[in-house]
């Protein structure tokens, strides 16, 4: 058995290594995008558009605007001049945010009466518009704050903020939104080349008949998928290392917990993610369905069901369900406790259990439509 | 016997729909899938950040502590998972993934306020768990913020001050989306993405599939014309397009009931532009490709994923590095989803977003062109 | 005369590797014209060349009239193509494929339906319109797509090993189709290597190594390329028997046939006896010597190993 194994095994990894293009899309495509893309993904909201129409336009309008600005979170686009350059600026994204300051802001704050500036947020973007509002209201608090206690204090009364808070951002201490971000991509990465290439290997020889060769010889389906997902699951293996090692180059991804539990939980995820190209390759007779379906299945649900992006538990519960069917939310657990946290095993012990309960689930389904296809071959 | 122009075309089209009938698998996963990823997808994609776990260490036990810790409690954003006495106990909740905010408030808590010393409360936040430790940390800011305001106010009472004090508001109103859901800014964006996916998919195999089976070979020979042939294979794959359009974007305002604001039209216009461009970007890859597999690989890595990433779909392009803002200038989508936004949030039409029209009519025109010319009526 | 292929000079490079190197010649109209040598020896790359499925790198050709090089469009308008890879979809049915093909062509309505039911005739398929191109067998699939390539009636046809993968009885029928064609005036083009075929053929080339190594009809072939006689020799063990005469020095060639030897000798030695009396004095029993008239095959091996030094004589 191991001999019949070994020889798909070798048969496939000769295949693999002719085709020299091939091998550049697979080891350095993931690279390439990982760093590319390593860039492109945060959330951190700096550098805020902001227009300002300053109706007042007075020493204290001025000086707000300063204070504004000097957060760091807010970058001046330019003074509107009218109110009908407001929808305008909005509408065609020239601006994220506008402040309109009213021209008796000035009177107000003189006569201790409360003056209001009205802050106009493009939503469409709802989380960065939250975001946004947060800084505004933080900025425009500590500035009231500001106003009083001068205020108090030129009458001779000393206060200052009663309580404060002393936060500590474990694990990520400037929260880097990249930081948490880079597991997923990891993930995400993975799992597409490990589908699409399992599944491509298997239907392309279904599709030239080959299979048949491999049929008629003594082989057990087993063996001969068992020998096919070997030398791409060290493929992906060898890939996920050097990813990994971009990481640390590039972003300072380093490995904070055991290398022995990520190589463990990167070949479980590769073992489950293997077993859905498995799968896809049984129900798809075309290359073309089995790349369909394989992308559908692992290209958006890994990155938007997996908990890389959106958090699982704000899901509704029908949907957390369906987020099952991607292992990346399994390994996205792992890599963020080992990569950032540099925890042990007690914590991510449940999400290996799944993977293996996924990879067997996924195999044995494959098995059982396999074995039905063959029955229906036969007696038609 | 001419090549008679428009009607060889016509038949190749009617070639295409034969052999699509053939593959019902195939049109089935077209036609369901997007339909099917949009509905669960759209309820995935939400960066609510709500049910957020947290550890209590409360060292003061007064009523001040209790007051303040109800405060955070009925903010409804926060579950109590634990009232401990230990410090390190809270280390490990945090570590063990089972809260995602450590609260420790110190000994003197109450008698600080009392005497105008200032206290501090410590937050242990995990950040290596996504957005959600930011974001609930903004949370018990805001939170402690409105705290440290009312014992401000209650102590300015006691000390005799009547005059009414010094206040500037911020009056935030969000346009657009004044919910600030994130799914109306989401699911316009899903939509998009599996159009993508799916033309790009499709059209990428078309004529490296005629080349693997030989019959692109006994096309060759005939008198059929390049244009002909392409023409042949888009239109097909354009009304499949404008099918999946019609389906994903029912899907979005019947299902959803996210309402198309602007001209329903020009929403057409603009999807059918973007179609073009995606299926001329299959139709390049096809045409440069040897291999099925080479053209799958390329499509997933060199077409997908950057459209995924840098088209501001989930990640905010203005978050995005100075570099890497400048290579999204070449991706189709990121016009694309401004013009759908724009149309189904803001209403605006193609006064205002003639440029990005016109951008994603030539980058159709270009790409289409290219692979025209990379397609030569020879083989090799 | 009236030719109608005139190849001149015909070179394909792919990078360093030379596939065809400057072969030339003439097909008249209406003859079968077959094109020999092993595989690889550039057989198929010069087929494509000359349906404008491969630019020459060097050397042109005027196939029906039009250059390959110059006017490749109007040069497929009269031929018609059929590779050594079965190139119909699978997935159209039979009748599918057919219309598809008859309206690439440009045929339509009337006419389209009558070759439809011609093409199906000759590939004796009538009955099995519906039935998916994918499901045939090989040799039917083979009759179909030759239906398929001459179904807009082309003055030139070419075929790329037709019949390779083909059972005898196919193999046969398909001949019968092509001198059909030939007879209503087709120029049929056809490469093969099976020797038996080429003796249906008018005329032939023999291509070796990107070279063209002879030229002639068959029979012309068979007495002027061989320099010698031919024998025949049937014994016990013709392995042990060929290294025996592999050592003589009036003998040209040797190569088996099952149980039989053919011997080619040098001009001057005309008669068995001076074989048989070789064998004897190497304590060679052998059954029959007989004098033979050299078979394609003989002459082919022969040209195959000394080609270069008759390349260069003629």
């Amino acid at each position: 058995m191991l001999n019949r194994i070994k020889a798909i095994a070798v048969k496939e990894t000769r295949q693999l290594l002719r085709d020299v293009r091939m091998m550049g899309v697979i080891f350095l495509f993931p690279v390439f995008l990982l760093v590319v893309f390593g860039y492109a993904i945060n959330f951190d909201v700096q550098h805020i558009q902001l227009s300002v129409l300053d109706r007042d336009n007075s020493p204290e309008s001025r000086e707000f605007i300063n204070s504004l600005l000097s957060t760091d979170y807010f970058d001046l686009v330019t003074y509107l001049k009218s109110d009908r350059e407001i929808r305008e600026f909005l509408d065609r994204k020239k601006a994220q945010c506008i402040a309109v300051i009213p021209s008796n802001f000035s009177n107000e704050i003189y006569r201790n009466e409360v003056a209001k500036i009205q802050f106009l947020i493009d939503g469409v973007d709802g989380n960065t518009a939250t975001i946004i509002m947060n800084y505004v209201n933080a900025a425009v608090a500590s500035y009231s704050n500001n106003l009083n206690y001068e205020f108090l204090s030129s009458r001779g009364i000393k206060l200052s903020s009663s309580v404060s808070l002393e936060p500590r951002f474990w694990f990520n201490p400037d929260l880097n939104s990249t930081r948490f971000l880079i597991p997923g991509l990891i993930g995400m990465i993975l799992i597409i080349i490990a589908v699409v290439t399992i599944s491509l290997s298997i239907v392309r020889e279904k599709e030239r008949g080959t299979i048949e060769q491999l049929n008629v010889s003594s082989i057990k389906i087993p063996e001969l998928l068992t020998g096919k997902a070997i030398p791409y699951i060290v493929i992906a293996f060898i890939n996920a290392g050097i990813i990994l090692a971009a990481g640390y180059l590039f972003f300072g991804i380093e490995v904070k917990g055991s290398y022995l539990w990520l190589l463990i939980s990167t070949l479980f995820f590769l073992a489950a993610s293997i077993g859905i190209g498995i799968l896809v390759s049984v129900i798809a007779d075309s290359l073309q369905v089995a790349f369909l379906a394989g992308t559908l299945i692992s290209l958006l649900p890994s990155m938007l069901l997996s908990g890389f992006v959106f958090p699982i538990e704000s899901m509704p519960y029908v949907i957390r369900i369906f987020s099952n069917v991607t292992p990346t939310k399994f390994y996205i657990v792992c890599l963020r406790s080992i990569l950032l946290k540099g925890a042990g095993i007690e914590v991510f012990w449940e999400q290996l259990l799944y993977m293996v309960i996924f990879t067997v689930i996924v195999v044995v389904a494959a098995s059982k439509i396999y074995n039905k296809k063959q029955l229906k071959e036969l007696s038609s | 016997m001419k090549g008679n122009g428009f009607a060889t075309v016509i038949h190749f089209i009617i070639k295409e729909f034969q052999q699509l009938k053939r593959d019902p698998k195939m049109l089935a996963i077209v036609l369901a899938a997007p339909v099917l990823q949009t509905i669960i997808l759209g309820y995935a994609a939400t960066f609510d950040v709500n049910n957020v776990d947290f550890y209590l260490l409360d060292r003061d036990k007064s009523s001040v502590s209790r007051k303040y810790v109800e405060k955070i409690i009925n903010s409804g954003y926060f579950t109590i998972k634990g009232n401990t006495e230990n410090y390190e106990e809270i280390e490990n909740a945090i570590m063990n993934g089972k809260a995602v905010i450590g609260l420790i408030i110190p000994r003197e808590f109450e008698k600080d306020i009392e005497n105008n010393n200032g206290t501090k409360v410590q937050i242990i936040v995990d950040g290596s768990d996504g957005n959600k430790g930011s974001i609930a940390f903004g949370y018990i800011q805001a939170i402690t913020a409105a705290y440290a305001k009312t014992i401000l106010l209650d102590k300015i009472e006691r000390n005799g001050i009547r005059v009414p004090l010094k206040s500037v508001n911020a009056e935030t109103r969000i346009w657009y989306n004044p919910e600030l859901k994130t799914r109306v800014f989401m699911v316009p964006g899903i939509t998009a993405l599996l159009l993508m996916i799916v033309t790009t998919l499709l059209t990428s195999l078309a004529i490296v599939k005629e080349k693997e089976f030989g019959t692109l070979e006994q096309l060759i020979v005939t008198p059929i014309k390049p244009w002909q042939m392409l023409l042949g294979k888009i239109l097909p794959f354009t009304t499949l397009g404008l099918i999946m359009i019609l389906l994903v974007n029912s899907v979005m305002i019947f299902w959803f009931g996210i309402p198309i604001k602007g001209s329903l039209l020009f929403f057409f216009f603009a999807s059918l532009l973007f179609i073009l461009s995606t299926l001329g970007i299959g139709l390049f890859i096809s045409t440069v490709s040897r291999t099925q597999q080479q053209a799958m690989m390329v499509t997933v890595f060199g077409a997908m994923m950057p459209m995924i990433y840098l088209s501001g779909f989930v990640f905010p392009i203005e978050n995005m590095s100075r570099i890497i803002q400048y290579v999204t200038y070449i991706i189709p989508l990121k016009y694309f989803i401004t013009i759908i936004r724009g149309v189904i949030l803001k209403g605006i039409g193609i006064a205002d977003l003639w440029q990005e029209t016109l951008i994603l009519a030539l980058m159709g025109a270009l790409i289409l062109f290219l692979a025209a010319k990379r397609f030569h009526k020879r083989l090799e | 005369m009236n030719y109608s292929i005139v190849a001149e000079n015909l070179t394909k490079k792919f990078g360093d590797f030379t596939a065809v190197d400057s072969v030339s010649f003439k097909v008249e109209k209406g003859e079968i014209f077959g094109f020999l040598g092993a595989n690889g020896a550039g057989k198929s790359t010069t087929i494509r060349m000359l349906c404008g499925l491969l630019e020459p790198t060097s050397g042109d050709a005027v196939v029906g009239g039009f250059s390959i090089m110059n006017e490749p469009d109007k040069v497929k308008q009269s031929i018609g193509y059929m590779s050594q890879r079965f190139s119909l979809y699978n997935d159209l049915t039979i009748e599918e494929n057919i219309e598809f093909f008859g309206a690439v062509y440009g045929l339509k309505g009337k006419l389209l339906e009558k070759r439809k039911k011609w093409v199906l005739e000759i590939s004796n398929l009538i009955g099995k319109e519906r039935t998916l191109t994918g499901d045939l067998p090989g040799g039917i699939k083979q009759r179909l797509a030759l239906g398929v390539a001459v179904i807009h009636k082309p003055k030139i046809l070419f075929l790329d090993e037709p019949t390779s993968g083909v059972d005898p009885i196919s193999r046969r029928n398909f001949w019968d189709l092509i001198n059909r064609f030939s007879d209503e005036g087709t120029t049929v083009l056809v490469t093969t290597h099976y020797l038996e075929e080429a003796e249906y053929c008018n005329d032939i080339i023999l291509i070796n190594a990107g070279r063209l190594i002879a030229e002639g009809n068959p029979q012309r072939l068979k007495t002027e390329y061989i320099d010698g006689n031919a024998f025949e020799i049937e014994t016990e063990n013709p392995v042990e028997l060929m290294d025996i005469l592999k050592k003589a020095k009036f003998i040209i060639d040797v190569s088996i046939f099952g149980k039989k030897i053919h011997v080619i000798t040098k001009k001057q030695f005309e008669k068995p006896d001076e074989l048989e009396n070789y064998c004897t004095q190497n304590e060679f029993k052998i059954d029959r010597i007989t004098r033979i008239v050299p078979t394609l095959e003989d002459v082919f091996i022969h040209l195959l190993e000394h080609g270069s030094k008759n390349a260069q004589q003629n």
